[in-house]
């Protein structure tokens, strides 16, 4: 059975007449034709690859039917960077080697962006719960602690001053 | 100390594959589509071991979408099964035949049955529910020791017992000395007045890559077959899809994509699905497409480890090893896995067994069953993971009952003299593993520890330190890779330079995010002095690269970058004669310098070249040139290595165990390895953070769990639980004390393969020693918090009962 949706991704609405069973997730990668969010579980939110932001808030984007999303805006990693400016989450993250393979980046990025946006005062101990629901398989999670951390400080420094 | 030039040897780059995967522009196996293409879908066995009946797809062929469905029946004359020569190799063991569908039974749950074949993934997955399949369920054969005895069920029909390899790691020695040797081992261990006789068990576990598996195949008449697939050895595929398909070579073709979500060994086999997505291409002329779920891969890729060592070491007075013995059991699975058939990693693990160690006289034997799982799987440290948890465990119990410090034992019986060879036959090339060590133990400080830990104790706190090390052996000679593998170890990279000064290099290697292209460019920027974002690396497609073993073992550092700076320095050796040639002078190689994007000439500082100039010259320019030589600027360069390159690792684990709830904490984990020359810092710190994070998820999450019949109980991320970022400690690194490797031309080591291997014994050290005064010993993984409460809070019972006696 198909429904009609219009969904906003990365400011740009997708109108689908899709199957009403469809995950957000494949709707992202299906019908809006963007890869750079990724599915490493089997669609049970345990890996947090597919990690998206609905209004403003980090989900992941396999535990959300499309036709729930209908008339709402999701921003993915495609969308982080303005233009050739990439956020300054995506530049620690290359500077801080908080990636290998890279599979579980995007997911990463969107949650720590989220935890960066929602707390003004990030710790260690707070960041490693924050992306409790990511997994990454390469890295050993210490980089990518560091480079969210490099970035909530930032902020911080900014608006002290 | 050697200056660092920025971007060349030794800078902490950052990686050049970061931007396009940070925009969300990673093009890993998903994000490849064909227009089209058809979508498979497995259906899998629901049983262990089972007679197949029938399979009744006729529901399934007429629901809409669908537009084949297959069966092994259906398949067995159509391709041919493996093994075949190219994955069947030089492996001494046994292998059994089998096609990627189940032919007359199954063999373990999660085998795939018959496949559908749709318009849409949720088409073929529907019909997967309308093939009825008649399953007269067979004894599970589950028991590795019990497998083995001559009256339980066989796994595989048509041999006469479940044995598919053993050994004795006999070297070069004839039968008879061989069985002197073993003699002289049991009389050693008989008379020494320490010995640790023990049984270690290391549980079923891997490292599944968060990216899993897919496939993705092309038939076109003229061209042959053309696969898209995730694995760490593209050539190797192309080999075996040739053979089972009955092609010749050159009608096929396969890519591994450009960005791959990681493999640590589950991509480095030829496996069931891709065969069969090839062939239903060709079958159906149209593009098919398997995209793997997580379910799938956790159930038939991927488990690893699954060892039982029996162990007895033995030391003299001194507290010298005088001799080891091991009988080793391993669980192979069905062992139907094409390169390593569930027995090369228990295999490699037996010759590795004495580590870094002086141990003239060793027995081992080792005894792989075959039983109804998923085979056993290449996983990160390749069958080192359980011996060295079993080894560095058995140590740290001898030095405990020699009453010494463990490090001081290890200290004493560490090999010293290169090249050396071990009693099983495995060579080493070069270290300083005393050096490495004595690092480690300078960041520890033990007898500070030891005095905290006296503190602590008298506080009612469980607090421990364990130390263990590991020997791996990055990069081999091509003999030892051929009995191993069934191909040669060299790496070949061909180098090209484009008009204005870009170089390209390419080689036949699957990369799953080692940062290949970071640390090529910067062994190609130390050399020819240009900058390393001039470089572009392409890998993994065996049409326009030449054979290569793929990314495994820790080759990328030993074998293909060697061969990278070999292909740079013959390319120089070009350009100093053109140079010369068009200046009109006679100069030595030595007499140019390669740095900032220049040649310059020592003799006359004026005589200084762009390198981009200088490409444009050679290849565009190309006349007057100097005799003999061509046109355009490309050399290919072949290294092979002479003897093993092995790379030292010691690690320090200190840990505290909750007499409350039994829960490990990691407070601190050091280590000190020996990568050789370094490429660059940050990926090879990088790859140890990984490597010993997967190493606690392995000892304390991990686990394959198969209930009495054979069902996989852990098919999901939530049941298979890995490490999270909560779990796990910063690792502290340190790559100071290594030492230059003379085995190959720019000193380097591979570092990634066996960084995980000491961390059991470190970790199973460090909680033994914590919980001591209990006397408890770590034998058994995973390490459960649970389990461990339930042990100290016995142990703490009987303690207060005998103290109020």
């Amino acid at each position: 059975m198909n429904t009609s949706v219009s969904i906003t991704i990365n400011g740009i609405a997708y109108e689908r007449s899709i199957p009403i069973r469809m995950l957000l997730v494949d709707f992202i990668r299906y019908e809006a034709g963007l890869t750079g969010t990724h599915v490493g579980c089997t669609f049970e939110g345990a890996c947090g690859a597919c990690t998206v932001h609905l209004d403003g808030d980090a989900i992941k984007s396999c535990l959300v039917l499309a036709v729930q999303c209908d008339g709402r805006w999701i921003t993915m990693v495609e969308g982080l960077a303005e233009g050739s400016e990439l956020h300054p989450l995506q530049i620690a993250f290359n500077e801080h080697h908080a990636l290998q393979c890279g599979y579980c980046t995007s997911g990463l990025l969107m949650t720590g962006v989220d935890l960066i946006e929602k707390d003004s005062e990030l710790n260690e101990e707070k960041v490693r719960h924050g992306i409790t629901g990511n997994l990454c398989r390469c890295a050993g999670y210490s980089n990518i602690v560091d480079a969210i951390l490099s970035v909530a400080r930032a902020r911080t420094r900014e608006e002290e001053e | 100390m050697k200056e660092i030039h920025a971007g060349g040897i030794g800078a902490r780059l950052p990686r050049k594959e970061d931007i396009p995967i940070l925009r969300g522009e990673g093009r890993y196996f998903a994000d490849i589509s064909i227009a089209g293409q058809l979508h498979v879908m497995f259906l899998r066995s629901p049983h262990a071991h089972a007679r197949i009946l029938s399979i009744d797809v006729s529901a399934a062929e007429e629901l809409p979408g669908v537009v084949a469905v297959v069966t092994g029946e259906m398949i067995r004359n159509e391709m041919l099964p493996l093994p075949q020569p190219s994955v069947g190799g030089g492996l001494p063991g046994r292998k059994p035949k089998f096609w990627p569908l189940a032919v007359e039974k199954v063999k373990f749950h999660g085998e795939p049955v018959a496949a559908v074949v749709a318009e849409t993934p949720y088409l073929a997955e529907d019909a997967l529910e309308a093939i009825f399949v008649e399953y007269e369920p067979l004894a599970y054969v589950g028991d590795m020791e019990a497998a083995l005895d001559p009256s339980s069920p066989r796994v595989h029909e048509d041999w006469n017992d479940n044995e598919i390899f053993k050994s004795n790691f006999r070297a070069t020695r004839s039968a008879d000395d061989h069985a002197a040797h073993i003699e002289e081992a049991k009389r050693r261990v008989a008379e020494a007045p320490f010995v640790v006789r023990q049984r270690f068990r290391t549980h079923r576990c891997g490292i599944t890559a968060l990216e899993p598996r897919g496939a993705l195949a092309v038939w076109d008449a003229t061209e042959g077959i053309t696969t898209w697939m995730t694995t760490q050895r593209p050539h190797l595929q192309r080999l075996s899809l040739a053979e089972v398909l009955k092609l010749p070579q050159a009608k096929v073709r396969v890519i591994t994509p450009r960005d791959q979500g990681g493999g640590f060994g589950m991509k480095g086999s030829v496996y069931r699905e891709p065969l069969l997505v090839a062939y239903l291409a060709r079958h159906l002329r149209r593009p098919v497409r398997w995209l793997e779920t997580r379910e799938e891969n956790l159930m038939a890729a991927g488990q690893g480890r699954d060892q039982i060592h029996d162990i007895e070491l033995a030391a003299d007075a001194d507290g010298r090893l005088v001799a080891l013995r091991d009988k080793i059991h391993t669980d192979a699975g069905d062992g139907c896995l094409g390169g390593t058939w569930g027995y090369a990693m228990p295999m490699v693990g037996g010759m590795r067994l004495p580590n870094a160690y002086i141990l003239p006289f060793c027995d081992i034997q080792l005894r792989v069953a075959v039983t109804n799982k998923a085979s056993l799987c290449p996983a990160r440290g390749f069958g080192i993971f359980a011996p060295r948890f079993a080894l560095e465990r058995a140590l740290d119990m001898l030095a405990r009952k020699i009453g010494i410090e463990p490090a001081e034992l290890l200290r004493k019986n560490f090999i010293t003299t290169f090249p050396a060879r071990l009693s099983t036959g495995l060579g080493y090339s070069s270290g300083d593993f005393v050096k490495t060590f004595d690092r480690l133990v300078e960041l520890v400080d033990i007898p500070e520890f030891r005095r905290r830990q006296k503190e602590a104790l008298s506080l009612g706190r469980y607090i421990g330190l364990g130390i263990s090390t590991g020997v791996e052996v990055s990069g081999v000679d091509n003999l030892s890779y051929l009995t191993a593998t069934g191909g040669p170890s060299y790496a070949t990279v061909d180098l090209r330079v484009d008009p204005e000064g870009h170089v390209t290099v390419a080689y036949g290697d699957g990369p799953t995010g080692q940062g290949s292209q970071t640390t090529i460019a910067q062994v190609v920027a130390e050399e020819l002095g240009i900058d390393p974002q001039n470089v572009t690396v392409l890998s993994g497609d065996t049409l326009t690269t030449t054979y290569s073993p793929g990314t495994v073992s820790g080759r990328g550092a030993s074998m293909v970058l060697p061969a990278v700076a070999l292909a740079c320095r013959d390319l120089k050796k070009k350009i100093v004669r053109v140079i010369a040639n068009d200046a009109s002078i006679v100069a030595g190689d030595e007499e140019f310098s390669f740095a900032d994007g220049y040649i310059i000439y020592g003799g006359n500082s004026n005589l200084r070249r762009s390198f981009a100039e200088v490409a444009h010259r050679i290849v565009i320019g190309a006349v007057d040139l100097p005799p003999g030589d061509t046109g355009g600027l490309e050399q290919r360069a072949v290294f092979e290595a002479t003897r093993g390159n092995v790379c030292f690792s010691a690690h320090a684990a200190f840990v505290e165990v909750s007499p409350e709830t039994g829960r490990v904490k990691i407070t601190r984990y050091v280590t000190s390895d020996d990568a050789g020359v370094v490429i660059n810092p940050l990926i090879v710190e990088g790859q140890i953070q990984g490597g010993v994070v997967q190493g606690i998820s392995n000892f304390f999450f991990e686990e394959y769990v198969y209930n009495d019949e054979g069902q996989q109980m852990t098919s999901t991320l939530e049941s298979y639980k890995i490490a999270k970022a909560p779990d796990v400690p910063r690792i502290e690194i340190y790559h100071d004390a290594g030492t230059p490797n003379p085995s190959n031309p720019l000193g380097t080591r591979g570092i990634g393969e066996g960084c995980i291997a000491p961390v059991p014994g470190a970790l199973g050290n460090a909680i033994s020693d914590a919980l001591r005064p209990l006397g408890i010993e770590i034998t058994d993984l995973p390490v459960r918090p649970g389990a461990l409460f339930h042990k100290m809070n016995a142990a703490l019972k009987q303690a207060s009962t005998s103290a109020g006696n």
